[in-house]
C-alpha cells in the first residue's frame, strides 16, 4: 500500500509539471495581451512586450517561470493590480473561497446523505416522493438565483444576515453564500445516495442479513452505507474541488473577495494576466489531483477489492 | 452517523447565534456603491473613474475641484503664472503626509518623472497634446533623460513647472491624480510593485486614509485623516465603499439602507419614478461620458474595408435613432447627442456656454433620417460595387446591461432601416475587445470616452493620426494641423480663435463620420436624505466627499 | 455402455408423439421490450415523458405559431415621431377597450425591457438550450462512457495514462478553453457545445469508470472471460448494460449543468449572442431586475424547473425498467 502511494504522489507531481507546462503554452495563445492596452501604441506594446521578457523562445520562458516557481514566489501581475507580488493577493482570496466552500461541502454532504438515506429507508413512501422534490428542485435553481431569493428576504426583507459580505463578521456573512452553493451538493448527493443504497438494499447479502435479523440504523451502517458509499464518493470528490475554487456569480453578488472572481479578472479583465491565471491554475490543479489523489487511496481503504486490483497491477 | 447530525446542528447553531451581532449604526459613517472594482491605487496604473475617485479621496494634488468643478487651492496656496503663459510657480503650504513627513515639493518632482516613465495609458497627459509639460514627450520616450522634465523645485515650498506652450486649463489640470505627490522616501522603502496595494503601503495626504483595502476587494473603508491640513472642515469620519455588481442589488441595499449612495441602471430608474418615497432621493447627474460608435477605416481590416467608404458609414450613422435609444433603452438621464463632443461638459470661459449646446449645427450630417441615411447608403453601393454588407460590431459585455440593450437596439434599427447591412453583434470580455481595438480586428466597436480634463480638446485629440492610430484608423492632415496649433501652436495664447478652431476640427470630424456619437451619459444615483455635500463633476473625479455634512 | 461413444441425433427423441402445449404467457420477451413494457407502465416515467414533451413540443412551435419573431421589437411611433417600445410590460390579453397604445395586444408572458415578446423568446430559448443539451450531452456520455469503461476496465498504466490526462484537461479553466476555441470559431451555439464537449465528458467517465471497477470482479464478467471473451466483448456487452442506470442518473443532471454553463458563459460573453437567446440568457437577463420585473424571470425557470422534473422522472423510470429487480420490492 505504501509503495503504491508513493508512486501515486510521484505520477501526481508530474501530472502537476504537465499541467502547468500545458497551461504555459495555452495562456500564450490566447485572445488577449498580458497587460492593459486601452490607448496604448503600437510601440508601446512592443516594448512592455520586452520588459516581460515575451520575445523569448517559450521554453527560455517556460525554464524562468519554472526557476521562479522554485523560488516559492507566483511572480508579480502583468494587468491585475498594478503588478504587485501575486502570492498575498491570492491567498486572501483562496482563504475566503476556502472558508466558504468547506462550510457548504459539510452541510451538503451531511444534509444531501440525511436526505437520501431517509429516502432510500421509505423508497416508495411519501417520504421519499419528497426527498426526491427536494433534490429535485436542488438541480432546477441556479445557486445564484437561490443566493437572490436569500438575500432578498434574510438581509432584506428580515434584516437578520448582511447585505454584502464582511470578512470582519465572517460566520454570519458565510451563511447564505455557503448554504446557496450547498444547493448543488446536497441534490447530487442525496440523488446518488438514494439510487446507490435501494441498489445495495437489494442485494443479497443485505437480504441475508435482513433474514438474521438485522434492521434499521444497524443494518444500514454495517451493509448497506459502506457498500453505497464508493460512488458517492465519486460525485463528492469534484463537488469539492468546484467548491474550494469558487462562485464567481455569487462572489459577485454578494460582494465576496474570492478565487472565481480573481479567475474571471485575470482572464476578462483589463487583460489577460498571464501571471494570475498560471498561478490560480496551478493551484486549482494540485487540489484537484490531492482530492483525486485521496480519493483513489479511499478507494482501496472503503472497496478492498480495489486494493488487491492495484497490486495485481 | 448520529455524531455527524449531532456535528452538523452544532455548525449551524453556531453561525445562527454569531449572526445576531450588531450592525453599528454609525450616523458619521458614508456608505457607497461602487459599480466596479478599482484597478489600482497607483496613478501610473489608474484607468478608471474609481481608482481616481479613492486616489483623490485620499490625495490632494496641486489644486482641487470645488462643489462647482473650478480649480481651487490645494496644496499649492497660491500659484504665479509668467507672462507668457509658459511658467507656473506654485507656493505650497505646510501639509504633512499621515506619516507626519511634510508634503515638499521634490514629492511632486518625483512623481511626475515618475509619472512620465511608467504610465501607460495616461503618460500622454503630460505631453504636448494637453499639459505641454517641457520635455514630457521625450522622456515618456525614454529619449531624455528624466532631469529634463520641465518640473523643478528651488526650495522643499517652491515649484516651477515650465510648459512648452501656454495651457488654458492648466490649474484645473492639477486635480487629476496623475499629477498628484507620491513621498519618495516611502515609496523607495516599499517593496518594488507593491505601492498602493495596502494601507500599509499607500501614504495620504489628503482628507481621508485608506483602513481597509486590497486589489479586487468589493469592501473598501476609509477614516477621516486628521493631519490633513483642512482637516478642521472634513466632518466625516469614515467612508465605506461597497463594490456591488447588479444594479438590482444596489436597489435593494439602498432601500434596505444599507448603503446611503447607489448607481442605478435604467430599469431600476423607472421603477423608483414610480415610486412616491424612493423617487424623492433619486438625482439624474449629467456627465460627460460620449457613448459613440467607432468605424475602422483601415482599408486592410478583416471586412475588406468597406467602412472606409465616407457613405457608408454617413449611412449607418443617420439610420440610428438616438432619441429612441435613450428614451427607450438607456433610460437613466442621458442625453442623444449629434456632436463629437458631449453635451453638459467644457463651458466656455467667457460665456458661460458649454461647447456643443448648440447640439443641431451638424445636423446635415449627423441627425435620425432615414431618407437621408438610404440616400447616403445607395452612394456607397454604387461606389462599392455590392449590395450586402455584413459587419461585425464589437463591445465589451462587462460595462453592464446597458450597452448589451444598446447595441441590440442599433442592430435593430440599422438593419430595418438600412436593407443590405447586417449587424453581427459580438459581446467579449473587456481584454479581447481592448485587443481587437489595437490589433485592428473589427469594424464597428461601441466605445466611450470621459474626459479627463474640462476641455474638448480631451476628446479631440483621439483623432490625430497618431491617437486614432489606436483605433479608426482614420488620418486628416487639416484635422492634425488644427489640433497641432491649438496645443502647442500660435492658437493656444489665443482663447477665442482657439475655441472656435476646435469647431472647425469637431465639424472636420463629423463630415468623414469618422464616429457615431450616441449620447452623453448620465448617471442616476439614489441618495439618502440626510446625507448632503457630496460634490458630484463631469470632469476627471466624479465624486468628491469632502465636503459631506 | 462402450468407451468413447458420441451421441448421435437419433438418440434424442421424443417419447411420444403429441403436441407440446408452449406456455406463451411466460414466454421470454427480448431485452428491450421488457425495457419497454416496464418503462411504460411507470405512471412518473410517463408523467416525465409527457412534461418533456410538453416543452418539446412549445419549443418548436409556440416560435413558429407565435405573430412575433423572437428578436422583433414591438414598437409604434406617436404622433410626434418618437418612437414608443412595448417594453417591460407585464403578462397582458389583448382588451377591446384599448387605453393606450399595446393594450390592444396579447402578451401571454408580458414584454421583455427591449421590447420583445417573452412568450416567443422564452420557447425560442427552450429550443436552443435544449439543442445545446442535448448535443453536448449525447456526444459527452458516447465519449466519457467509452473513456471510462476503458480506463476502468483494464486498470494499471492504460488507467494511469488515461486519467492523468483527464487531470491536464480538467485543470484548464473553462474560460481559457472557450478564449482559445474562440479564435477558430465564431461565437454563438456551436462555441458554447465545442466548450462543454470539452468539459463535460470528463464526469460522465468518472462515474462510467467507478461502476467498472466494482462490476469487473464480479463473477458473470469472470464467466465471461472464462468463455473466452475478449476485453472489448466484455466491457460492451457485459459491463456496459449494467453501468447506464448510473450514467442515465449522470445525464439527467448533466443537463441543467449544460444549461448553466451555457449561462455563465452568457454572463462572461463567450456564450449566446443576443438577440439570440436561451434559456440561461435569459434567466440571466431577468435576474438583473428580479425584484423590480420579477414576472421577467418566472417563465425561463418554470420551463427550465419543469424540464428538469421531467429529465428526472424519464431517468428513474430508466433505470428502475433496465434494473427490473429494483420493481419487485
Amino acid at each position: 500500500m505504501t509503495k503504491y502511494v508513493a508512486k501515486r504522489i510521484l505520477m501526481a507531481a508530474l501530472t502537476l509539471f504537465a499541467i502547468t507546462f500545458v497551461l504555459f503554452v495555452l495562456i500564450r495563445i490566447m485572445p488577449g495581451n498580458p497587460f492593459p492596452v486601452e490607448r496604448m501604441s503600437a510601440e508601446m506594446i512592443l516594448q512592455k512586450r520586452l520588459e516581460l521578457g515575451l520575445d523569448k523562445p517559450i521554453l527560455v520562458q517556460f525554464a524562468d517561470y519554472l526557476k521562479m516557481l522554485a523560488s516559492g514566489s507566483f511572480g508579480n501581475g502583468t494587468s491585475l493590480y498594478n503588478g504587485a507580488p501575486i502570492k498575498p493577493i491570492m491567498l486572501k482570496c483562496l482563504e475566503n473561497s476556502f472558508k466558504i466552500g468547506v462550510i457548504s461541502i459539510l452541510f451538503g454532504t451531511v444534509v444531501g446523505l440525511f436526505i437520501g438515506i431517509v429516502a432510500a429507508m421509505h423508497r416508495g413512501k411519501f417520504l421519499d416522493g419528497f426527498c426526491t422534490v427536494v433534490s429535485i428542485l436542488g438541480v432546477c435553481i441556479p445557486s445564484y438565483v437561490f443566493m437572490i431569493f436569500l438575500q432578498y428576504f434574510f438581509s432584506y426583507k428580515i434584516p437578520f444576515f448582511p447585505y454584502f459580505f464582511d470578512a470582519s463578521n465572517f460566520l454570519s456573512s458565510a451563511v447564505m453564500p455557503a448554504l446557496s452553493l450547498s444547493l448543488f451538493a446536497i441534490s447530487t448527493v442525496s440523488r446518488f445516495t438514494r439510487n446507490e443504497m435501494v441498489e445495495v438494499m437489494n442485494s443479497d447479502y443485505v437480504k441475508l442479513a435482513e433474514a438474521k435479523g438485522l434492521y434499521g440504523w444497524q443494518l444500514m451502517r454495517r451493509h448497506v452505507l459502506r457498500n453505497a458509499l464508493i460512488p458517492i464518493v465519486t460525485v463528492i470528490a469534484p463537488l469539492v474541488v468546484d467548491l474550494l475554487t469558487g462562485a464567481m456569480v455569487i462572489e459577485k453578488i454578494y460582494g465576496i473577495n474570492g478565487v472565481g472572481k480573481l479567475m474571471v479578472d485575470a482572464i476578462a479583465g483589463q487583460g489577460v494576466d498571464y501571471n494570475y491565471v498560471l498561478a490560480l491554475g496551478i493551484v486549482f490543479s494540485a487540489l484537484y489531483i490531492a482530492i483525486m489523489l485521496l480519493l483513489d487511496i479511499l478507494y482501496g481503504i472503503i472497496d478492498p477489492r480495489i486494493r488487491l486490483a492495484a497490486k495485481e497491477g | 452517523m448520529r455524531k455527524i447530525l449531532m456535528f452538523t446542528l452544532l455548525i449551524l447553531a453556531a453561525m445562527v447565534t454569531a449572526c445576531g451581532g450588531g450592525e453599528e449604526k454609525d450616523s458619521n459613517t458614508l456608505k457607497v456603491m461602487l459599480g466596479s472594482n478599482a484597478v489600482s491605487l497607483d496613478a501610473a496604473q489608474a484607468t478608471d473613474s474609481v481608482s481616481f475617485e479613492l486616489m483623490a479621496d485620499c490625495i490632494d494634488g496641486l489644486t482641487q475641484m470645488d462643489s462647482n468643478g473650478k480649480a481651487i487651492p490645494a496644496i499649492a496656496e497660491s500659484y504665479d503664472i509668467s507672462e507668457d503663459g509658459k511658467t507656473y510657480t506654485f507656493h505650497l503650504r505646510d501639509a504633512k503626509w499621515a506619516n507626519g513627513d511634510e508634503v515638499t515639493a521634490e514629492d511632486f518632482v518625483f512623481a511626475w518623472r515618475r509619472h512620465c516613465l511608467e504610465s501607460t495609458k495616461y503618460a500622454y497627459i503630460m505631453g504636448a497634446t494637453v499639459a505641454c509639460v517641457k520635455n514630457a514627450d521625450a522622456v515618456t520616450k525614454k529619449e531624455a533623460a528624466p532631469e529634463t522634465l520641465g518640473i523643478s523645485a528651488p526650495d522643499s515650498k517652491t515649484l516651477v513647472v515650465e510648459l512648452d506652450a501656454p495651457v488654458s486649463f492648466f490649474p484645473s489640470l492639477m486635480c487629476f491624480p496623475a499629477f498628484y505627490p507620491i513621498n519618495e522616501k516611502f515609496y523607495n522603502s516599499l517593496e518594488k510593485g507593491t505601492y498602493g496595494t495596502s494601507p500599509e503601503t499607500f501614504l495620504s495626504n489628503g482628507a481621508f486614509t485608506l483602513t481597509e483595502y486590497l486589489p479586487g476587494t468589493s469592501n473598501i473603508r476609509l477614516q477621516k485623516n486628521n493631519s490633513y491640513w483642512n482637516a478642521q472642515n472634513i466632518s466625516l469620519e469614515n467612508l465605506q465603499y461597497q463594490v456591488v455588481s447588479s444594479s438590482d442589488n444596489a436597489l435593494t441595499a439602498f432601500k434596505n439602507g444599507t448603503l446611503n449612495l447607489v448607481a442605478i441602471n435604467g430599469n431600476q430608474v423607472e421603477n423608483v419614478k414610480n415610486d412616491a418615497d424612493l423617487s424623492k432621493n433619486l438625482k439624474i447627474i449629467p456627465t460627460g461620458l460620449l457613448q459613440y460608435l467607432s468605424f475602422n477605416q483601415d482599408a486592410k481590416n478583416h471586412h475588406g474595408g468597406a467602412l472606409a467608404n465616407v457613405n457608408l458609414r454617413l449611412a449607418i450613422s443617420n439610420a440610428i435613432d438616438r432619441e429612441s435609444l435613450v428614451n427607450n433603452y438607456v433610460t437613466n438621464g442621458a442625453q442623444a447627442t449629434y456632436t463629437a463632443i458631449p453635451i453638459n461638459f467644457a463651458p466656455n470661459a467667457e460665456t458661460g456656454r458649454f461647447f456643443a449646446e448648440d447640439q443641431k449645427q451638424f445636423s446635415d450630417v449627423v441627425s435620425f433620417d432615414v431618407e437621408k441615411a438610404r440616400r447616403f447608403f445607395d452612394a456607397a453601393k454604387a461606389e462599392l460595387g455590392k449590395d450586402i454588407f455584413d459587419l461585425d460590431i464589437i463591445y465589451a459585455n462587462d460595462s453592464g446591461d446597458t450597452v448589451i440593450k444598446v447595441a441590440q437596439a442599433i442592430k435593430s434599427q440599422v438593419e430595418e432601416n438600412l436593407p443590405g447591412v447586417i449587424l453581427n453583434l459580438q459581446p467579449m470580455p473587456k481584454a479581447e475587445y481592448l485587443d481587437r481595438v489595437t490589433t485592428n480586428s473589427y469594424d464597428i466597436a461601441i466605445t466611450n470616452w470621459a474626459p479627463d480634463y474640462d476641455d474638448p480638446m480631451t476628446f479631440l485629440t483621439l483623432w490625430t493620426t497618431e491617437g486614432s492610430e489606436i483605433s479608426e484608423h482614420w488620418s486628416n492632415l487639416d484635422y492634425d494641423r488644427i489640433i497641432t496649433e491649438c496645443t502647442t501652436g500660435d492658437l493656444a495664447a489665443n482663447y477665442n480663435e482657439r475655441w472656435s478652431a476646435m469647431y472647425d476640427a469637431e465639424e472636420i470630424l463629423l463630415r468623414n463620420a469618422v464616429i457615431a456619437p450616441l449620447y452623453t451619459n448620465a448617471s442616476a444615483v439614489l441618495i439618502s436624505e440626510n446625507v448632503k455635500g457630496v460634490d458630484f463633476h463631469s470632469v476627471a473625479i466624479e465624486r468628491v466627499f469632502k465636503n459631506v455634512k | 455402455m462402450e468407451k468413447n461413444y458420441t451421441p448421435q441425433k437419433e438418440d434424442f427423441q421424443f417419447i411420444t408423439e403429441r403436441n407440446l402445449e408452449i406456455d406463451s404467457t411466460f414466454t421470454s420477451q427480448g431485452y428491450w421490450r421488457g425495457v419497454f413494457v416496464h418503462f411504460t407502465k411507470n405512471k412518473f416515467a410517463m408523467t416525465g415523458v409527457f412534461l418533456v414533451s410538453l416543452i418539446i413540443i412549445f419549443a418548436v412551435f409556440a416560435p413558429l405559431l407565435s405573430s412575433y419573431a423572437y428578436d422583433e421589437i414591438i414598437s409604434v411611433t406617436d404622433d410626434a415621431g418618437k418612437e414608443i417600445v412595448a417594453k417591460s410590460l407585464p403578462p397582458q390579453f389583448s382588451n377591446a377597450v384599448a387605453q393606450d397604445y399595446f393594450s390592444a395586444k396579447t402578451f401571454i408572458f408580458g414584454t421583455d425591457d427591449m421590447g420583445r415578446d417573452l412568450w416567443t423568446r422564452t420557447w425560442q430559448g427552450a429550443r436552443v438550450s435544449l439543442i445545446i443539451a442535448f448535443v453536448a450531452i449525447f456526444i459527452d456520455m458516447l465519449i466519457g462512457t467509452t473513456y471510462g469503461l476503458i480506463s476502468g476496465f483494464f486498470g494499471g498504466t492504460v488507467d494511469n495514462v488515461l486519467q492523468r490526462f483527464i487531470e491536464i484537461i480538467g485543470s484548464i479553466p473553462t474560460l481559457v478553453i472557450i478564449s482559445i476555441l474562440a479564435i477558430f470559431m465564431p461565437k454563438g451555439i456551436g462555441l458554447v457545445i465545442a466548450s462543454l464537449l470539452i468539459t463535460e465528458w470528463i464526469g460522465m467517465s468518472k462515474i462510467a469508470r467507478a461502476e467498472c471497477l466494482k462490476l469487473k470482479e464480479r463473477e458473470y464478467v469472470l464467466a465471461s472471460r472464462t468463455l473466452g471473451a475478449g476485453s472489448f466483448h466484455i466491457i460492451f456487452t457485459q459491463i456496459l448494460p449494467n453501468t447506464i442506470g448510473p450514467i442515465i442518473t449522470q445525464v439527467m443532471f448533466s443537463i441543467p449543468v449544460a444549461i448553466f454553463t451555457e449561462a455563465f458563459l452568457s454572463f462572461v460573453g463567450v456564450g449566446i449572442v443576443l438577440p439570440q437567446c436561451s434559456i440561461g440568457s435569459l434567466i440571466e437577463a431577468g435576474f438583473n431586475n428580479i425584484t423590480i420585473l420579477p414576472y421577467q424571470i418566472l417563465p425561463p425557470i418554470s420551463v427550465l424547473a419543469i424540464l428538469m422534473l421531467g429529465f428526472n422522472l424519464i431517468g428513474d423510470g430508466f433505470r428502475e425498467a433496465l434494473a427490473p429487480k429494483l420493481e419487485n420490492l
